[in-house]
């Protein structure tokens, strides 16, 4: 079940243990050093992201064996530890990218391990396929993080990680509707570390991007949606729009916008991810009515041809006043109820029972 | 010629003698589970009010079956977890997830039997259970062993009931909450001679 109130404990434990991190360990003497900042971030982020998961009260085994502890316990901590290092001033551009990509193309396989896509002659894919899906996986991922990487490079600001949380935030939920509440729970303290860390960040040292929230921002979407795609049951286009939805910051680099003010850009930049990410939530809704609602017991869907035939009959009916003469509008089922409960004609409450049978039948 | 003669003579007397001799050393009758006349099946509370009943629809297993020597008896079954219905569509699919029995990654149910021990109708197993990735021991007790002989083939059957906590074999804690930890799993199976 879906406990939201545990939900925002753990929010709040990752973004208060990550700022305070990032705003002492990178505030106390300022202006901070790029090397630092980085230093203190990834201190932040993982600290936050453990906080946040103890809140949950999630426990891993190790080896991990599910994909999801795979990626908290093995891919998260690799982002950190690459990013710790690319943050040394010593350490050259191109290893830190090789290091970054080396990462996106194993990452697949890490979350893999052990499946039915992977293991043994029953498994559900071919080698052939196997093959074909991590290197599209793998370049995807290592797309995203390098186009966004770039982007970053050339406008460090606050816009580029508030997108990543944002669709992360939304990634979690849409997982979670599409029925894999704890793979869509993981992402909670994944956006509110990466929201503390990035204003933390800001507050420290304003004119710097820091790395390190770029790679746990695009490594931890892309987990979740390739953990929610592949043991879950997330629709494959939905990954792939939430998945893509950062990469429209990109929109503001157009002449005609590229020198606005920052907080126009940064606007701009949120609003145009925000699209897709709506669409994409309102999708997962509709579903999640449809599918889930009725196990967790609210409005239970037709079942039976006749069911569904009676309930189609009973929304067409205009509703009649509540003097029972001039026909208004259409109403919903309970104002219907109310106003016809005099009638004879049934009316199917939300588990398929009938009510609002006359006076006459009652008795 | 007369090199070659002994040889393949003694290659048959050699042969023979093994066969004959592996056909009367072991007493064990071996059994293929029959999925036409066997289910497997299971029952959990429902808000702690009623029950949830569901079956998976594909098993495999075998048995064999040692009269003069119960303890050599063994029983192994394979459930494939992707075949869970509970006669709700939207209710299936979110048992297949990793919420539940995460089929991707654990695709079979297993139980694999270390000990067996006669008992009065039948015969109490021991063995390896393994769902949700974890493995633990189990014992219950197997009722029948009835065997008859059906158009040319002979068959036995068994039923058992066990009930098994969810939290003991990894589930997530979280999602015990409208479905109750404890499962009741009734196994009926019918095997065929091999």
């Amino acid at each position: 079940m879906p406990e939201p109130s545990l939900y925002l404990q753990a929010m709040g434990a990752a973004a208060i243990v990550s700022a305070l991190c990032v705003l002492v360990l990178a505030g106390v003497r300022r202006p901070a050093s790029a090397a630092r900042l980085n230093s203190a971030c990834v201190l932040g982020l993982g600290l936050g992201l453990a906080a946040g998961y103890h809140a949950l009260t999630w426990r891993w085994a190790w080896p991990p064996v599910h994909g999801l502890d795979r990626f908290l316990t093995i891919v998260i901590p690799a982002v950190l530890g690459i990013e710790l290092i690319a943050g040394f001033q010593c350490v050259p551009r191109w290893v830190a990218w090789c290091l970054r990509m080396g990462l996106a193309v194993t990452t697949p396989r890490i979350l893999l391990q052990g499946s039915v896509y992977l293991s043994g002659p029953g498994s559900d894919w071919t080698l052939w396929q196997t093959g074909a899906g991590l290197a599209v996986c793998g370049a995807l991922l290592a797309g995203l993080w390098g186009l966004l990487g770039r982007l970053f490079e050339r406008s460090p600001g606050v816009s580029i990680p508030l997108a990543l949380c944002l669709t992360t935030q939304c990634a979690g939920l849409t997982v979670m509707m599409a029925g894999y509440i704890k793979g869509g729970a993981a992402a909670f303290p994944l956006a509110a570390a990466l929201l503390a860390t990035a204003l933390g960040a800001r507050l420290a040292a304003p004119r710097s991007g820091v790395p390190v929230i770029l790679g746990i921002g695009v490594v931890g979407l892309f987990g979740l949606l390739f953990i929610g795609r592949f043991f879950g049951r997330l629709p494959t286009d939905s990954a792939l729009a939430m998945l893509i939805a950062p990469l429209l910051c990109w929109a503001t680099e157009a002449p005609l916008l590229r020198h606005r003010k920052p907080w126009f850009v940064g606007s701009l930049r949120l609003a145009l991810v925000a699209i897709p990410l709506v669409v994409v939530l309102a999708v997962a809704k509709r579903n999640f009515d449809r599918d889930m609602a009725p196990l967790l017991g609210k409005d239970l869907a037709p079942t039976s041809h006749f069911q569904s035939r009676h309930r189609t009959e009973l929304a067409m009916v205009p509703c009649p006043s509540a003097d029972g003469h001039s026909p208004q509008l259409p109403c919903t089922r309970a104002q219907h109820t109310r106003n016809t409960s005099f009638r004879a004609r049934p009316a199917y409450t939300a588990r398929g029972g009938i009510v609002g049978r006359s006076d006459s039948e009652s008795e | 010629m007369q090199r070659t003669i002994p040889v393949w003579v003694l290659k048959l007397v050699v042969g023979a003698a093994v066969c004959a001799g592996g056909k009367s050393a072991s007493a064990a009758d071996e059994y293929a589970y029959d999925l036409v006349h066997s289910s497997v099946s299971f029952k959990a509370r429902h808000l702690d009010i009623s029950w949830i009943h569901g079956r998976f629809n594909e098993v495999d297993g075998k048995f064999s079956l040692d009269r003069v020597n119960p303890s050599k008896s063994t029983f192994e079954l394979t459930i494939k977890a992707d075949s869970v219905d509970t006669a709700n569509k939207a209710r299936d699919e979110h048992l297949r997830q990793p919420d539940y029995f995460d089929t991707k990654q654990f695709p079979t149910i297993e139980f694999k039997s270390t000990s067996t021990k006669a008992i009065e109708g039948g015969y109490e197993v021991t063995g390896d259970f393994t769902m949700h990735g974890t493995t633990r021991k189990i014992t219950f007790v197997l009722k029948g062993g009835k065997e008859l002989e059906f158009k040319g083939t002979k068959r036995v059957g068994f039923s058992t009931e066990l009930s098994l906590k969810r939290s003991d074999f990894g589930f997530d804690k979280n999602a015990i909450g409208l479905i109750g930890d404890e499962a009741l799993i009734f196994i009926d199976c019918e095997g065929v001679r091999k």
